[in-house]
């Protein structure tokens, strides 16, 4: 009876405004926070400071643009260009390539901002230095920092996405005298495109997301700026809404974005055209239509073909020559690239010899597991950080929120409203929000709301589960949803109901598939856990800035080693998802160019 | 008219008997559970910190020990930061916050304060010899800490030197404020005399104190909003340690002629008879 009429949509929706009256009712008249809001800092003028606040989030949504626009810009350009280095058949370039790919994507952006800000200034000539500082370095590191990092994530995507072409295209192409380039040109990148596209747009909004921590080397930002009104008035609660309400925003905006760009780049029949695809035309007219008449203009000057088939002895001979030449020219360039590897290595090598590997020594078991077993009465775990404390904050973090994101992701691919809308609305809003602001989020809210005070660890953890939910639930979703739709229509008519059809037949077959996704996200996870470092959490990256507080003059010694200890971590993790990947799929055929 | 006047008394009185309900929770609730927990920085040289051994000590620790010593109740030190304290007391996470905390008017909105236990100024920090006075300063960028009033006052100063936009950099850290001076990112860092001077300490001979001070820092430990009882005894605690020497031997254990951190107290707490 009640399932009847619960499948009803009305009476889903009914339901879901009751619980919605009832929630607003509660926190809004019933509920005490034991905390007086007071929206007016955000646009009244501050009678202690002589400014209004809010202008400080305006200013920092204007930087927040720019640093996220131009390092989208820097990480596409070293994104195509490192993801063709990893399908180049010179082994140099191929290697140099992954090892660029690999160590940007396993180290946390934290700790590259530090190395790019507080690191690579001190390694160059202090003219130079002095040259650099003359502009706003905070910005540029910033900016090609964040840039460097999405650049490595675009490159994997870009490479997959070159590699999901079938080998026969290729053949095909070569086998018709098409040059390596113009194979690359005409054929696969217009193909490639297409899969690409969409991860790729992802990594804009992640980039976008990602700005947010150039807070920690001085840039005035959104989440700096929500942050310093928080400081100066102690109202964290409306600080903090006003940059998530901002944040959410812009990540709707982008949202909305990649979706034209996914329906501008469907082929469809002219009839089956919706008005999303219209908007789409009207949007991107103006990129496309200069494009379009530049090839035009190309085409019609190049139409002539300059070659017959059959040669005369001089041009037989001209040919010959030019392809001499280009031979030295190639064979001139690798050996400049092979030199430049190698001058890379040495510079790498000395700076090494002259590292202090003593201090080194001495701090390591600091940074691995902080005064375990001697803390005091205070700390959690008898004073465990460092390093085990990220690597069990992330373990907490991925186990716990394994259950959330299978929870949440069958109820995002569910057709009852009842549980469709309250799954969606809590992907969005995670994800549509900085893993920052979250930590912020959960450690303003938790106490407030339960009376309950959590060490930070606890609330650390929170927010990283509660963050990693949702990108898991996305992850079961689109698991669920390549599983044949008939399975489950077969299953239903066998008489199960939906939830054992879920159980039984899909979630199965769905999860072997989720697992190298998983295995991503619990690398991403770690890499994260970094952030907890802002709330005084003892991990890895507070500990390393602790030490490098006390030592002082080995900045260098210290960021390197907590570099090659997340690296460590996480290259094996990604060797473990690789493994997984290559055992799972099918299709293990290598495309070389 | 007359029954809205009655109805204003009535919550008035409502209020009162709340507010009085509240009142004094804190200090009856530290006397029964015999402990107090209190809110220490864990970065702050030479105020409160982790030494090689690892272990937390600094000016901050002594003074929180010894009051909770004078209260008769055991200590129970909870690491916060300056992103942390505030929230902490206001969630009565601690019951009091014995962390460099600069008694400003618009922070005694959220929370109360006790009498001064520390007065500190701001000076800027910069490479020896290369600076004579604040003036110099016009032009040149600056580190400080965000969320601190070392960064507005710094603004307002250097505005006043006739600087129109001061380049004033804010970190998160003290350490990364003086890894950008050292550096040479920034031509100074400006916070509490007493921070600049710990850092100071940590490379003889390479940075000094330049000018004079250009703001007062008092420091007040920060305790729960609308608590006069705990106020009064956290206050007297403070008084009790002046009278008997007690504040003087901690404060020359830290910042006396014999130590890296060398402060002369210029100025005394304040005592009623």
């Amino acid at each position: 009876m009640i399932n009847h009429y619960l499948e009803k949509a009305w009476v889903q929706y009914f339901c879901l405004a009751a619980v919605t009256a009832l929630l607003v009712y509660y926190f809004g008249w019933v509920f005490d926070f034991g905390y007086k809001f007071d929206w007016t800092v955000l646009y009244v003028k501050d009678a202690s400071y002589g400014i209004v606040l809010g202008d400080m989030l305006i200013t920092g949504l204007g930087n927040t643009i720019t640093i996220s626009l131009i390092s989208s810009v820097i990480a596409l350009g070293l994104g195509v260009l490192f993801g063709l280095g990893r399908l180049s058949q010179f082994k140099p370039i191929n290697y140099f390539a992954s090892c660029y790919v690999e160590f940007f994507r396993n180290t946390p952006l934290l700790i590259q901002l530090f190395f790019w800000y507080f690191a690579l200034p001190m390694a160059l000539p202090e003219e130079l230095r002095y040259k650099l500082f003359d502009y706003n370095y905070e910005m540029i590191s910033a900016t090609v920092g964040l840039g460097v990092y999405t650049s490595a994530f675009m490159a994997e995507v870009i490479r997959a996405g070159i590699q999901s072409i079938p080998k026969g295209l290729l053949e095909a192409a070569y086998s018709s005298g098409l040059t390596p380039f113009q194979a690359l040109s005409k054929i696969v990148l217009p193909l490639a495109f297409r899969a690409i596209i969409p991860p790729l747009g992802s990594e804009f909004l992640n980039n976008m997301k990602n700005s947010s921590l150039a807070m920690v080397v001085g840039v005035a930002e959104l989440c700096w700026a929500s942050q310093q009104i928080e400081s100066l008035t102690f109202k964290g609660f409306e600080a903090t809404t006003a940059a998530t309400v901002v944040y959410l925003s812009l990540s709707l905006i982008i949202a909305g974005i990649l979706n034209l760009v996914n329906l501008k780049l469907q082929i469809i029949p002219k009839k089956n055209r919706t008005i999303g695809h219209v908007l789409a035309d009207v949007f991107f007219w103006p990129f496309i239509a200069p494009l379009a008449l530049l090839s035009m203009l190309s085409r019609n000057c190049f139409r002539r073909r300059t070659e017959g088939f059959s040669l005369t002895s001089a041009q037989a001979a001209r040919k010959v020559l030019l392809a001499k030449v280009v031979k030295v020219f190639s064979l001139a360039w690798k050996g400049t690239f092979l030199a430049f590897l190698l001058f890379l290595i040495v510079m790498a090598g000395v700076g090494l010899s002259r590292f202090n590997f003593q201090v080194i020594w001495d701090n390591i078991g600091t940074m691995i597991y902080w005064r375990f077993p001697q803390g005091g009465p205070n700390e959690v775990l008898w004073g465990l950080g460092g390093l085990s404390f990220s690597i069990l904050m992330s373990v907490i973090a991925i186990s716990v929120s394994f259950f959330i994101g299978l929870i949440v992701g069958v109820g995002r691919t569910s057709k009852n409203k009842l549980f469709f809308i309250p799954s969606t609305l809590y992907i969005e809003l995670i994800r549509g929000n900085p893993l920052i602001m979250v930590i912020f989020w959960i450690y303003f809210f938790i106490p407030i709301l339960t009376g309950a005070f959590l060490n930070v660890f606890w609330s650390a953890t929170i927010a990283l589960t509660v963050f990693t939910g949702a990108y898991l639930a996305e992850i079961v979703r689109s698991g669920i949803q390549n599983i044949p739709p008939g399975q489950l229509e077969a299953a239903v008519s066998t008489g199960l109901t939906y939830l054992q059809a879920m159980r039984k037949i899909i979630l199965p077959q769905a999860l072997k598939q989720m697992l190298p996704a998983i295995v991503g996200q619990f690398i991403a996870i770690f890499k994260d856990s970094s952030l907890a470092f802002v709330i005084g959490v003892l991990e890895l990256t507070f500990v390393a800035q602790g030490l490098n507080n006390r030592l002082m003059i080995y900045p260098f010694e210290i960021y390197t080693t907590v570099a090659a200890l997340y690296f460590i971590c996480c290259y094996m993790m990604s060797i473990v998802a690789r493994r997984l990947e290559r055992k799972l799929s099918t299709d293990t055929f290598r495309l070389q160019m | 008219m007359k029954r809205l006047v009655t109805l204003a008394l009535a919550a008035s009185l409502v209020m009162a008997f709340a507010a009085s309900a509240f009142a004094g929770a804190t200090y009856d609730k530290v006397m029964k559970d015999k402990v107090v927990r209190t809110g220490i920085m864990t970065d702050s040289i030479p105020g409160a910190f982790y030494n090689e051994k690892k272990e937390w000590v600094g000016f901050d620790v002594d003074i929180a020990a010894a009051i909770a010593k004078k209260l008769g109740v055991k200590l129970d030190k909870v690491p916060v930061s300056n992103k942390t304290r505030i929230g902490f007391l206001q969630q009565g996470r601690i019951d009091m916050s014995v962390s460099n905390m600069t008694h400003k008017r618009s922070r005694d909105e959220s929370i109360d304060f006790s009498i001064t236990y520390f007065f500190d100024g701001q000076k800027m920090l910069a490479p020896k010899g290369k600076f004579s006075s604040l003036k110099d300063f016009v032009g040149k960028r600056v580190a400080t800490m965000q969320g601190t009033t070392s960064e507005l006052n710094v603004i307002a100063a250097l505005k006043k030197l006739g600087d129109p936009a001061p380049k004033v950099i804010s970190f998160q850290k003290e350490s990364e404020c003086f890894q950008a001076l050292q550096m040479g990112r920034v031509d100074a860092w400006s916070t509490d005399s007493t921070i600049l001077l710990g850092y100071a300490a940590q490379i003889p001979g390479k940075f000094e104190l330049v000018g004079d001070f250009f703001s007062n820092e008092p420091y007040g430990i920060g305790l729960p909003q609308d608590d006069s009882k705990w106020r009064d005894a956290v206050n007297f605690a403070i008084q009790d340690m002046w009278v008997d020497g007690t504040y003087q031997k901690i404060y020359d254990k830290w910042y006396g002629p014999d130590t890296k951190y060398y402060f002369p107290m210029t100025e005394k707490i304040e005592l009623w008879p």
